[in-house]
């Protein structure tokens, strides 16, 4: 019912687009979708979003100092017709700015295309099975003591629900077995000397000039002032255990197969 | 007008609430007496004003004023804040004349209040045409004064003349087409009977230049073009016809040497940024600092940071003028903290190089030469498959105004220590439309990186301390005669350190990202302190 009238909005907007401003119109009113979806078409979408948007979004899309990361989904649109738009116009009141007017609508939906890539909810073949990744991930794994996925689960690590949309299979092997090679700052862990001397340790929430914020073992959050504690340092291993011994490697495969599966509209 | 303002602002005070008589606050009824040349050749002298973008025409952004020192600081409290109503970043520095608060908001607005209170007298909305083509957000930092009227830039390429006891517009002109890539966002500097002004669009092929305007009719006196023609030897510096394109924009403001009667000026990066390849050579004037003829607009000396630039390290910093005891005698320096990430001090006469070091993290050069040109480490140019650079593209600092303490003879910036891949590809100009030629990447996670208010000594190029602030911090400093240094940060901050020490003596979460230089002033005999954070103008004073 959503995708019926979703595809419905994508029609009259396109319509009204290629008859109002595409050059193309006598050819395109019976368009019905992003009619610029090739793999040729993404990749001129990524070129023009580097250059016209990488400044701000990034030049890989994952955020910059002014505009926000565009991988693992989009804060004010939902359907094609309205990242058209947002690339097109721009958002208003905002630092989003329209791609340059000099662009042409097929550009445009190239650069949606590109973007729509990043957030790609296609099947990939992967050789694990990812029902008995996900038994791995509730059971033997013991993963959910520290890891949500649609809201069960525990808190001591990052929320998996889309992780399939910001990490792929390859990243998601990495770490699975190296998990101390790519931490996160958020998940840092940070020990704190208190000006008595006793210690507190736990994953780095946040973190500013003046101050510091974590989660303890028992899932305590402490705030510190940084002027009022004796010192703070980084521990530089993951609170997330390898998976090396513990699981084998079709296993591992099962696993990467089902985290890949949590995606935005999947799980 | 004069008049009619008068009787409104009596009628006002006049009129009794629930017939208790009102009580006029501070500034209330400010009239403020003309801004003339003469003021603004001695701002320094009337602390309680702050009468240009940069405090004074030497750009110290230095306050006499020492009500607030730093055995009372901590006593500092908001005494009011002034909602934008506009979401974009507020880069502003306002200017306050006899207790009249001037603001500009994006996109290209000003506002005028009661720098008591924060209270509105006017506002100017500019109307802008919806084919914008700005690089960078829409920004505007601040307007300039003179007489009875204000300058400012516009997002569309305009320069305007505003009224500053209403806010009407008196003329209103085009400084270039903005449909070919040309914005404004920077405040404008008064030289005598003249508006000096610079241009952005350096990520759109443009040909930059700065220009001068008879204050009092908007007419052109002067165009100083930062990229040379072809009837010029300089030119050479440029490939086949890549000059027409070559960028070299002039997007913040520059100072003034009375004396000399030399307007400084910096210039942005060679276009397109991340590929030279198509405009070899030195591309002469970018990445400048350019000395020009007061009467004139000649250039009398130019001092290129960076050659051949392929980072995006545009020289658009302010020239901060002071004159030191260097080697025995008093030399008329210009101070220079560039987006290379290598601090320098020049002769402001001649242009001579005197002192240069690296104030932040770099990788590009192993030094500089004994005429201060850098010699470059081999590999370190964009490439197609990425290079591993420091400083990143937003530079050892940016466009954000350091400071320099004649108590101290510190220079205060705000540095920052990062790296980034940099990226070259191929790139057709089409007029009006991007022209980078590349772009960048952070290879780590921004906490990785680090920020710090730096004080360096100009005689010798060392850092005498710093302050460690949250990365990216994109935040101007202030200096004081309270031996104060203000400045903010990316993580919401706005703080006070000790000027000689560096110390921290008071913070305060304002809870939005800093990307202004704070200033201050005085109304009533009160010191004030104000900066912009998030789209809110605060504004800090003593606990009464």
């Amino acid at each position: 019912m959503l995708k019926c009238s979703l595809r419905a909005v994508v029609a009259v907007f396109l319509t009204a687009v290629f008859l109002t401003t595409s050059p193309a119109a006598t050819h395109a009113q019976d368009v019905t979708a992003n009619p610029f979806t090739t793999r040729l078409d993404i990749r001129m979408g990524e070129r023009l979003f580097r250059q016209q948007c990488g400044r701000c979004h990034g030049r890989d899309a994952t955020g910059g100092e002014l505009g926000p990361d565009l991988t693992s989904g989009f804060r004010n649109v939902s359907t094609d017709a309205g990242l058209f738009r947002v690339v097109r116009e721009g958002l208003p009141n905002t630092q989003m700015i329209g791609i340059s007017r000099s662009t042409t609508d097929q550009s445009v939906w190239m650069v949606v295309s590109y973007l729509n890539s990043l957030n790609d909810t296609a099947d990939v073949e992967l050789p694990g099975d990812a029902t008995a990744g996900m038994q791995i991930f509730n059971g033997k794994g013991g993963c959910t003591s520290c890891h949500m996925v649609s809201g069960q689960g525990g808190r001591r690590g990052p929320d998996l629900t889309r992780v399939g949309n910001r990490r792929d299979p390859n990243e998601l092997a990495s770490d699975l077995r190296t998990p101390d090679e790519d931490v996160a700052p958020r998940w840092w862990t940070v020990r704190i000397t208190r000006e008595n001397g006793s210690v507190v340790e736990g994953l780095r929430m946040d973190e500013d000039t003046f101050t510091l914020r974590l989660m303890d073992e028992q899932e305590d959050l402490w705030s510190f002032s940084k002027g009022r504690i004796r010192s703070h340092e980084r521990i530089e291993t993951s609170t997330m255990p390898s998976i090396e011994g513990l699981l084998t490697a079709s296993e591992v495969d099962d696993l990467v197969a089902y985290l890949a599966t949590l995606r935005r509209g999947e799980s | 007008m004069k008049r009619l303002v008068v009787v409104i602002a009596l009628l006002t005070c006049a009129l009794p609430v629930s017939g208790q008589p009102v009580e006029s606050s501070p500034g209330a009824t400010a009239s403020f007496s003309t801004v003339t040349w003469e003021r603004l050749l001695n701002a320094a002298d009337e602390p309680e004003n702050w009468l240009m973008y940069s405090g004074t025409l030497d750009s110290q952004r230095f306050s006499r004023l020492d009500q607030i020192h730093n055995r009372n600081v901590s006593e500092l409290e908001l005494k009011w804040a002034y909602q934008i109503p506009q979401l974009d970043r507020a880069e502003t520095t306002p200017l306050v004349v006899d207790g009249v608060m001037f603001i500009t908001e994006a996109p290209s607005n000003v506002v005028a209040v009661d720098a008591a209170t924060g209270q509105e007298y006017w506002r100017y909305d500019h109307e802008l045409p919806d084919d914008l083509r700005i690089c960078c957000g829409r920004n505007n930092r601040g307007v300039a004064i003179l007489g009875d009227t204000l300058y400012m830039s516009t997002l569309d390429a305009h320069l305007v003349a505003i009224d500053a006891k209403t806010g009407n517009l008196i003329w209103d002109k085009e400084v270039a087409d903005h449909q070919s890539g040309y914005s404004k966002t920077a405040a404008p500097l008064i030289v005598k009977d003249q508006v000096v002004t610079g241009i952005a669009g350096g990520e759109f092929g443009i040909r930059g230049f700065i220009d001068s305007y008879d204050a009092t009719t908007g007419e052109l006196e002067w165009r100083a073009n930062t990229i040379p023609g072809p009837d010029h030897p300089d030119s050479q510096t440029w490939a086949g016809d890549s000059w027409r394109t070559g960028g070299s924009a002039s997007w913040i403001t520059g100072s003034y040497d009375p004396d000399l009667d030399l307007v400084y000026w910096g210039t942005g990066n060679p276009g397109p940024d991340w590929n030279g390849d198509v405009r070899m050579g030195d591309n002469l004037y970018s990445d400048s600092a350019l000395a020009l003829n007061g009467v004139t607009g000649a250039l009398e000396w130019y001092f290129q940071f960076t050659p051949h630039d392929e980072h995006d390290w545009d020289a658009i910093q302010v020239p901060i003028l002071a004159d030191l005891q260097m080697g025995g005698e008093t030399r008329k320096v210009m101070m220079w903290a560039n987006r290379n990430a290598f601090y320098y001090t020049l002769d402001r006469e001649t242009g001579e190089f005197l002192v240069g070091k690296p104030f932040a993290k770099q990788t590009w050069a192993e030094g500089l030469d004994s005429n201060g040109r850098p010699i470059r480490v081999p590999g370190t140019a964009p490439s197609p498959e990425g290079t591993l650079v420091s400083p990143p593209v937003g530079g050892g600092t940016n466009w954000f105004s350091p400071a320099y303490s004649p108590r101290t003879e510190l220079f205060y910036v705000m540095a920052f220590d990062g790296e980034a891949i940099y990226f070259k590809r191929d790139e057709d100009y089409n007029e009006g439309d991007r022209y980078t030629g590349g772009g960048q990447q952070y290879n780590l996670p921004m906490d990785k990186y680090q920020s710090a208010v730096r004080a360096i000594d100009p005689k010798t190029g060392n850092i005498r301390w710093e302050y460690q602030v949250q990365p990216r911090s994109t935040a101007g400093v202030l200096a004081t005669g309270g031996d104060l240094v203000f400045s903010g940060s990316i993580d919401g901050y706005f703080y006070a350190l000790d000027a000689v020490s560096g110390a921290e003596l008071w913070h305060i979460a304002v809870g939005a990202r800093v990307h202004s230089a704070p200033m201050t002033y005085a109304v009533d005999g009160k010191q004030y302190l104000t900066v912009a954070a998030g789209n809110v103008v605060f504004t800090f004073g003593l606990r009464e």
